[in-house]
């Protein structure tokens, strides 16, 4: 076997036992013939571009790209549940920036914006707020089908968060845990999103209703969020963790408890234990800075449900994948 | 994949073979990555537009020779049609607007030389 045979054939371990099984042999042999005599004194070794591919191709494989085994389809349909469910959040949380900027425009910049009229502070300010409403045009843009239009303004909505994570690492240094899980939480879905939708997987075409729906839910939050703030309630600060980012966990837990009970598919309680999972990234770092009392025991149990649920939702998934080819 | 299967019109062919052809077809444009070959010929072959034609060994290798269905001769006459549709659609407009373009030049060159006239 030529050095440039071996070389090629550990760049071919990229892809996953079944699919080289089936393929690697006629991929060397084209390969080779492609790539003409090379003699090991000249130390050949597969070009970047060829690498690329077979990692594109790869992971197109492992996400359920045509013709792939059912157990990769069912991982494709995770990895895309998770981008769903993430665009969902962002497109809900969208609806208070609109909200911010609304009020904005009625009662004078000053109540939302930061920096003065006509500062650089005041445009970047305006720019995270438009960057926040791509949001919700990237769920809308996926659940009617527009995949490229979707991939773009996620990148958008989540290009503040990554810059302001980015940019302060590289002057000063490491960032605080809850800034590093903040950026997990925004990027996870994000790149899910990219390799999730590949050239392989038919655009959804949801009707308008199911599309509109986290903004309908933004909403509605946004209106009890306006009222617990109206009536002031005596010493219920814990509250206002069910009105951030805990508004998930209800609605994640209704929904887990449902995809358990029916044990239908392994993809929604992949895709639900990763959602969870991602949740409690976000809130655990939350605890280190809450005072005692029952903030802090909300902000526990809150902690306590998504990990003992992401755990049984992840073994239940797992357990449900179909079995891999025997290669 | 248009190339693609355009490439397997005339006979069955290999991998590399596909690859020589596409790069023919699109005169060097066109230059396919083994692993993007493959994951095209994944999907007409899911799509039934391609099946397997034989298999040979080469040198102690597997080559598999691929060829078109007639549900791939079916989908590739339709997208040449709607391709040359388009190409048509483009050259008639390219040709107005030529013509367009000299009835105008003529009506400014007509212009000038009733203006030229008037001064005298």
């Amino acid at each position: 076997m030529s050095l440039l045979e071996l070389r090629y054939r550990s760049v071919l371990r990229l892809l996953p036992a079944s699919y080289r099984a089936e393929r690697e042999e006629e991929m060397v042999d084209a390969f080779l013939e492609s790539a003409g005599d090379a003699p090991d004194e000249a130390n050949p070794r597969p070009g970047w571009g060829e690498i690329a591919s077979v990692l594109a191709l790869s992971v197109r494989v492992r996400l359920g790209g045509a013709g792939a085994p059912a157990r990769f389809v069912a991982w494709g349909e995770t990895v895309r549940l998770v981008a769903l469910f993430g665009l969902a959040y962002q497109s809900l949380d969208s609806v208070f920036v609109a909200a911010d900027l609304i009020r904005a425009l009625v009662f004078g910049p000053e109540f939302v914006l930061m920096g003065a009229p006509g500062s650089a502070d005041r445009l970047l300010s305006i720019g995270v707020a438009a960057a926040a409403i791509c949001w919700a045009v990237a769920f809308v843009a996926i659940m009617r089908g527009h995949v490229l239009l979707a991939k773009v303004t996620a990148l958008l909505g989540a290009a503040p968060t990554l810059a302001y994570f980015v940019v302060p690492a590289f002057l000063a240094g490491p960032r605080p845990l809850v800034e590093a899980a903040n950026l997990v939480f925004v990027a996870v879905p994000v790149i899910a999103l990219l390799l999730g939708f590949h050239s392989d997987v038919t655009p959804w075409r949801r009707p308008w209703p199911l599309a509109l729906t986290p903004t309908a839910a933004g909403l509605a939050l946004l209106g009890t969020a306006w009222l617990v703030v109206w009536l002031r309630p005596q010493d219920a600060e814990w509250l206002y963790l069910w009105l951030d980012l805990g508004t998930t966990v209800p609605v994640w837990g209704v929904a887990s408890v449902v995809v358990l009970a029916r044990r239908r598919s392994p993809s929604w309680a992949l895709a639900l234990a990763v959602a969870g999972l991602l949740v409690l990234a976000a809130r655990l770092p939350m605890l280190v800075n809450l005072p005692e009392g029952p903030q802090w025991t909300t902000a526990g149990a809150q902690c306590v449900l998504l990990g003992a649920l992401s755990l049984v939702l992840a073994g239940a998934g797992l357990r449900g994948l179909p079995r891999a080819r025997a290669a | 994949m248009f190339l693609a299967l355009t490439a397997l019109v005339d006979e069955p062919r290999h991998g590399y073979g596909i690859v020589q052809e596409v790069d023919r077809l699109s005169e060097g444009r066109v230059q396919l990555k083994i692993g993007t070959l493959y994951g095209v010929l994944d999907r007409l072959s899911a799509a039934g537009l391609v099946v397997l034609d034989r298999e040979e060994a080469q040198q102690g290798r597997l080559r598999r020779y691929y060829r078109l269905t007639d549900e791939g001769a079916r989908a590739l006459q339709e997208e040449a049609t709607r391709m040359a549709a388009a190409a048509s659609a483009a050259t008639a407009r390219l040709r107005a607007r030529a013509a367009g373009g000299a009835a105008a030049s003529l009506l400014a060159s007509i212009a000038a030389s009733l203006r030229a006239g008037g001064a005298a």
